[in-house]
């Protein structure tokens, strides 16, 4: 565990000091929109719109590692841009790394324990009831009621892989930041701040608690949608709703592809293939493939899931999509051993292997 | 139940270079194994994607086999080493889905074993009549 | 030529007895329309033949689920069917399909397409959290009696081509009375399909025309002024992004609606996509960018590129994660660009999507006359 320091600063003047001491060219982090109910996130140059800056708004309306994907994925900037990532997008920013659809060159990561985030359309900037009873339990290392299952289910919600790591589980809201340093990068950084290292601060109890906490609502929730998934009757109870408008995969940080397998032509069929297979039972259902996108998308990245919630916050008929992506992906890790996000240096399981291996899966 | 199930329908996704000659080989030896398999040929076992797999079981078929060469004798030198990785995730997802993977194998038959291709249809067959049909093959919802 | 047949008794028992009559006699093939999900809580497509007809099948379901129109164009998008395929169609998803045959996402051979007088549809997510089986009876009474549904989408609400006109096939409720449908034939093929079928015959049918006349009347009022009204509160790009705030650039009202056929859609392409240092510069000059960016220009050049087809079909806003009102933003600029050049979307096949076909003199409004200004000035 990295040391912890107290960096007598609090979010503006952090804020601030990004520019005026670390020179970096801009801040990515969520702000306020001028409509006053909505935060987005967005990229400032300068410190005129600081002020709106509200980096740990609970919302997620998208996942910012697609928006670093876009920022960086042509040609990674020339200075340094310094984001703000839920440690969920850090390892969904880290998977895309792995395959090139983003650059950490020149990006400076700065990420925090993260107590969870509300579907983005049941949290606005005005409610302040909701947005206190959050607070109280991030202070206090407790799940807050209302935030998503996925969240609530969440065992990774400490900043691994980021540069500069805010504490802010089991401290109070009002209390200046506490820093630590993780990466060389962000120990150059700690140096250009000119923090007294010295100030060092303990690790909260609050996070363990948050943990033991998230660790029994994860195992219930995997209990649960085992239970759910059972068989072909299973997966079309779970998917009946489905309008296969494929949001899901849209959001999906690690869903990545520009033309999507799945609305490819490999996907489209003569008329006569529709007759064929109506013949069959008398019916077909339409559009065809509904679970199989679902199955097959989990085939493609489930693996490298981060259980992000993205693609069940956006479902316009609320299929918990996310919560069956971790379950199911979690799986699929195991078998690799593989977990997304935690290391860039492990390769994809799909693009390696070794001579001796997966015996049970042969013969 | 399906015991008596002839139309039991395997889809077999066959390597060019291996098992597909494997199977040519059994038909001029002729030697008999279960007609309930229709062969798809891939030109190697790592072209095969889990998708393919997954979409046969959806759409109905009763049983998937995989047939590629043998580890280390792959015509691409490493192709079916990546194959049995991306067969691993296919099952493991099968079996988190509930949709019994034990209807997915994964075989790897040499280009000179003829016998050992009808004797791997045969005991695959067996095994799903025992299993029975799909349940996903009527199902109208899916 | 009959103008219409008059058929008495429960409305949706009666159309499924015509559909499984024409199956019955080998006159269609199959049938393609919507019909209950499994856990009857929402609805999906089918399409069935004549043993395959759901108990559950439904002409004039509550909801629109997936967008007919799409349905119709994953079927025929590679080609023609081979036999006659009945497809039952809301009038805006009928619309979106002769919308789709203009530009080849649609091959309308064997299809007989089949619509009706509707009262509307709920919200998809109402429905989803809702009581389906209240709603499906609020719903059906609302068919039955022709009166306002309340609750229904807000495109719903201001629809004014609320029936299938042009179909080959109308399911004439307005103006009927008392319990029962007309068939109305609007082709040769439709005339071809209802003869012989039972029911009274009847050459007159001003008592419906007049009232689709009437209620258009007031729909098409009822329709400008709520759009005004709207444009009032999104002019400018200001409440333009407030109204887009909660919009999370998703795209997923293009990819639902029927009229954005695109496989890869040009504001997904890498036409937009460009290197970190440009990013910031535009950054720079406003002082902040929201990302991911051109979620603006997204809504606008989408506007740009089928509002003249869109048929206010509501499926972007049933779509919509952010409740953004977006099927009322392109109602309103379809209102005004469908304007300029007289043209509707899926009135008639024959008539070219306008930005396909120009005429030598036209659209003088649009152009700045240079020289005759220039004169003034001398
Ligand atoms: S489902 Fe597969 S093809 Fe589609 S976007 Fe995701 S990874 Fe790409
Ligand atoms: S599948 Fe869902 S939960 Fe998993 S990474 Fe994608 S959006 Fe996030
Ligand atoms: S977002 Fe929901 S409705 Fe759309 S494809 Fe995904 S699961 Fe289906
Ligand atoms: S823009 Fe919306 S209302 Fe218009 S056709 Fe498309 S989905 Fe329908
Ligand atoms: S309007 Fe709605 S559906 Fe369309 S991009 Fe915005 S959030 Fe997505």
């Amino acid at each position: 565990m990295e040391t912890m320091i107290d960096s007598r600063m609090i979010m503006t003047d952090f804020l601030a000091a990004l520019f005026d001491k670390l020179d970096v060219a801009a801040v990515a982090a969520m702000s306020k929109l001028p409509s006053g109910e909505k935060a987005a996130y967005t990229l400032f140059t300068d410190k005129s719109g600081l002020k709106e800056c509200v980096p740990f708004f609970p919302a997620m309306p998208a996942n910012a590692a697609r928006a670093i994907s876009k920022l960086t994925r042509e040609e990674a900037p020339s200075k340094t841009v310094a984001v703000f990532l839920r440690p969920c997008e850090l390892r969904a920013l880290t998977e895309l790394i792995k395959i090139k659809q983003a650059s950490l060159d020149n990006l400076l990561i700065i990420s925090y324990d993260c107590s969870g985030v509300f579907p983005f359309q049941k949290i606005n900037l005005s409610d302040e009831t909701k947005l206190n009873a959050y607070q109280d339990a991030v202070s206090t290392g407790k799940n807050s009621e209302g935030i998503r299952p996925v969240c609530a289910a969440c065992t990774r919600f400490t900043p691994r892989g980021a540069d500069i790591a805010i504490s802010i589980v089991g401290r109070s809201a009002d209390q200046p930041l506490v820093l630590s340093f993780p990466s060389e990068k962000g120990q150059t950084a700690a140096k250009q701040l000119g923090l007294d290292v010295s100030k060092t601060v303990e690790a909260s109890p609050a996070v363990e608690s948050l943990a033991r906490e998230r660790k029994t609502a994860e195992e219930a929730l995997t209990e649960q949608v085992n239970e759910s998934l059972s068989g072909a009757q299973g997966l079309v109870n779970i998917f009946d709703r489905c309008i296969s408008c494929h949001a899901c995969s849209y959001v999906c940080p690690i869903c990545y592809c520009k033309n999507c397998y799945f609305d490819s032509q490999t996907f489209e069929y003569f008329p006569e293939s529709y007759f064929t297979r109506m013949t069959a039972k008398g019916t077909l259902r339409m559009p065809v493939d509904r679970v199989l996108f679902h199955l097959g998308r989990l085939s493609h990245m489930g693996i490298s899931c981060v259980a992000c919630g993205m693609c069940e916050d956006v479902c316009p008929v609320n299929i918990p999509v996310s919560q069956i992506f971790k379950t199911a992906g979690s799986k699929a890790q195991a078998v690799f051993d593989y977990i997304p996000g935690e290391n860039s240096d492990d390769p994809l399981p799909l693009l390696a292997y070794a001579e001796n291996e997966l015996e049970e899966f042969e013969d | 139940m399906a015991n008596n199930e002839t139309d039991i329908k395997i889809v077999a996704f066959l390597c060019n270079w291996c098992t597909f000659t494997a199977a040519d080989l059994a038909g001029t030896s002729r030697l008999k194994y279960a007609p309930n398999i229709r062969i798809v040929k891939v030109m190697c076992s790592s072209r095969i994607e889990p998708v393919f797999i997954l979409k046969a079981l959806l759409d109905g078929a009763d049983g998937v086999l995989i047939g590629g060469c043998a580890p280390g004798d792959c015509h691409y030198s490493k192709g079916n080493f990546y194959a049995r990785r991306k067969i691993a995730l296919a099952k493991t997802l099968a079996e988190s889905a509930g949709l019994d993977s034990d209807r997915i194998r994964l075989s790897w038959i040499p280009a000179s074993e003829g016998p050992k291709f009808a004797h791997v249809v045969n005991e695959f067959t067996e095994h799903i009549k025992n299993l029975g049909y799909n349940p996903a093959r009527r199902e109208v919802y899916i | 030529m009959n103008k219409g047949l008059w058929i008495e008794g429960p409305i949706k028992k009666g159309i499924l007895d015509f559909l499984n009559g024409l199956l019955a006699d080998q006159k269609i093939k199959a049938v393609l329309m919507p019909a209950k999900n499994k856990g009857g809580d929402s609805y999906a497509w089918f399409l069935m033949e004549k043993n395959g007809m759901l108990d559950s099948a439904d002409p004039a379901p509550p909801v629109m689920t997936t967008q007919g129109a799409n349905v119709v164009s994953y079927l025929t998008k590679k080609g023609p069917v081979w036999e006659k395929t009945a497809v039952l169609l809301r009038p805006c998803e009928y619309r979106a399909v002769i919308e789709l045959a203009k530009i080849k996402q649609v091959d309308l051979t064997n299809l007989v397409l089949i619509s009706f007088d509707c009262p509307g549809a709920f919200p998809l997510e109402k429905y989803i959290n809702g009581d389906p089986k209240k709603l499906d009876e609020i719903f059906d009474t609302c068919l039955e009696k022709q009166t306002e549904l309340e609750g229904a989408r807000n495109v719903c609400t201001i629809c004014h081509r609320f029936s299938g006109t042009g179909a080959d096939i109308e399911i004439g409720l307005i103006g009927g009375k008392g319990e029962g449908f007309w068939l109305v034939p609007g082709s040769r093929q439709g005339e071809e399909l209802i003869e012989g079928v039972a029911g009274s015959k009847t050459d007159n049918l001003d008592v419906r025309e007049n009232a689709i006349s009437e209620r258009t009347i007031l729909q098409e009022t009822k329709r400008n002024n709520m759009l005004d009204s709207f444009q009032e509160t999104v002019m400018g790009p200001e409440n333009l992004l407030n109204t887009l705030s909660s919009c999370i650039n998703c795209h997923n009202c293009s990819r639902v609606c029927p009229i954005c056929f695109c496989r890869e859609c040009y504001f997904d392409s890498k036409a937009l996509s460009s290197e970190a240092d440009n990013i910031l510069q535009r950054a720079q000059r406003k002082g902040g960018l929201r990302l991911p960016p051109d979620l603006l220009l997204f809504h606008l050049g989408r506007m740009t590129h089928m509002s003249l087809s869109c048929v206010s079909c509501g499926a972007c806003e049933d779509a919509c994660p952010a409740d953004v009102p977006v099927s009322m933003l392109f109602a309103l600029a379809g209102r005004n660009t469908q304007a300029v050049f007289e043209y509707e979307p899926g009135r008639s096949q024959d008539e070219a999507v306008p930005h396909t076909v120009f005429k030598f003199e036209e659209l003088k409004d649009f152009e700045t006359p240079y020289i005759k200004e220039y004169s003034k000035e001398q």
